[in-house]
């Protein structure tokens, strides 16, 4: 009996876990992934991040855009070319809420995302259910003050991941941009001499004759 | 007994209602020709619960399609692989650090509609048995909310030793490309200044050979 009642509580704390998704994707030119939202008043965070490094000039690239649409069709959250930031929205309503990614530029991105749908047990659920002390509204919290420290985690770990992949690019190019500049040197001071040669070798020929 | 009894009854249907809640998933589509790969970064030890499956509601009346679906690891061995189903499930703990790819495509083009996949892909914390270590150390309720949140603060703290490792390793890059800078620019002037002394030697020499000097 005793048993079956905590099963309950504990069904009742784990329940308003809600699994965090995190991806990767490639965008090509619009990718759309969706997620459900339980109850009304939940409060959706993510964050995105586009890792790449195809780009030649990364002052070029304009980022990406995302929409996230309620399941009515609203607009909750937009962001314009940007290439990595983070949302947060209270969903008014329950249901299927989607995100979508638009990249304008011709080649194709990945994209590292993580959304992360919370619910606090509140006053409400309180009032409904006399099992429920403001301990459990507490833990609850607790639980979202840490998927929120994950969810900042991953926006940090995807953000170290494209820095890294800024910085060996720069080795990268370093290494063979100087190799090219050396040989391009020693080719064109030869050329220079070649050249210097042939002149005055015509013009010697042209006085000794 | 009596009050206990009507308390319980009370807490009993949320129990019910709660646990047929279809946990939290992703949802994508599959164009009829086209892959869609989902990947994510994955340190060693760590374990992974997937299952996708066709979403059916969205489907036109009678069409069925099925989907292929392939793991593969970061050095590229396949790790699951099913073919013309349409739902299945996978779970491992990772034996390498990197990409996890999990890629979906339809099996058959005659149908030609796309389809709605829902992936519902738990690791690390997420993807423990909580029912079963509920058992095991006779955890109830909070105690066993406790246990959990005690499991995603050491997974935060794994984390910070990652992302603490991932900036050593990326300062270490860095400054192997300051000092390179450093090195191909010195390296550079005395290149310079070494062709500009052999062009003017092997004019000078030229020169002279030629009697004009």
């Amino acid at each position: 009996m005793a048993m079956a009642l905590a099963l309950a509580l504990a069904a009742l704390l784990l329940a308003s876990i809600r699994s965090a998704d995190a991806l990767s994707m490639t965008v090509y030119r619009t990718e759309c992934v969706q997620e459900h939202v339980e109850y009304a008043n939940d409060i959706v965070t993510g964050n995105f991040v586009v890792v790449d490094h195809e780009i030649f000039w990364a002052s070029d690239h304009p980022g990406i855009d995302f929409v996230a649409t309620s399941p009515a069709g609203v607009i909750v959250s937009s962001i314009r070319g940007s290439a990595g930031d983070k949302f947060s929205f209270t969903a008014a309503m329950p249901g299927l809420y989607k995100f979508c990614f638009h990249n304008t530029a011709p080649s194709p991105e990945t994209v590292d995302f993580y959304i992360h749908v919370g619910h606090i047990l509140n006053e409400h659920n309180l009032a409904k259910d006399e099992h429920l002390n403001p301990v459990h509204v507490k833990i609850s919290q607790l639980k979202e003050a840490l998927e929120s420290l994950m969810a900042d985690q991953h926006y940090l770990r995807s953000r170290v991941e494209r820095h890294h992949n800024t910085n060996r690019s720069t080795q990268k190019r370093l290494l063979f941009y100087t190799i090219g500049e050396y040989l391009a040197l020693a080719a064109a001071s030869v050329t220079q001499v070649l050249v210097l040669k042939h002149l005055f070798n015509r013009k010697i020929g042209y006085t000794k004759l | 007994m009596a009050g206990f009894l009507r308390s319980m009854i009370q807490v009993l249907p949320i129990f019910f209602f709660l646990v047929l809640q279809h946990s939290q998933a992703i949802r994508f589509d599959i164009a009829p020709a086209g892959t869609k790969c989902v990947s994510e970064d994955l340190q060693t030890n760590t374990l992974v619960l997937a299952n996708y499956h066709i979403v059916k509601a969205d489907l036109p009346h009678g069409s069925n399609p099925k989907i292929n679906a392939r793991l593969t690891s970061p050095y590229g061995t396949t790790l699951h692989f099913a073919e013309n189903k349409d739902e299945g499930q996978f779970g491992f703990t990772t034996t390498e650090a990197g990409n996890y790819m999990a890629c979906f495509w339809m099996h058959s083009h005659a149908d030609n509609v796309p389809a709605s996949i829902e992936l519902d892909w738990k690791f690390g914390v997420a993807a423990k048995d909580w029912a079963s270590i509920a058992k095991k150390e006779k955890l109830e309720g909070l105690e066993l909310e406790l246990r959990r949140l005690e499991d995603v603060v050491d997974s935060i703290r794994e984390e910070m030793y990652y992302l603490r490792d991932k900036e050593a390793e990326m300062r270490g890059v860095n400054e192997t490309t300051n000092a390179r800078v450093a090195w191909f620019s010195i390296m550079s002037l005395f290149l310079c200044l070494m062709v500009a002394a052999w062009q003017l030697w092997h004019l000078k020499s030229y020169f002279e050979r030629k009697k004009i000097l």
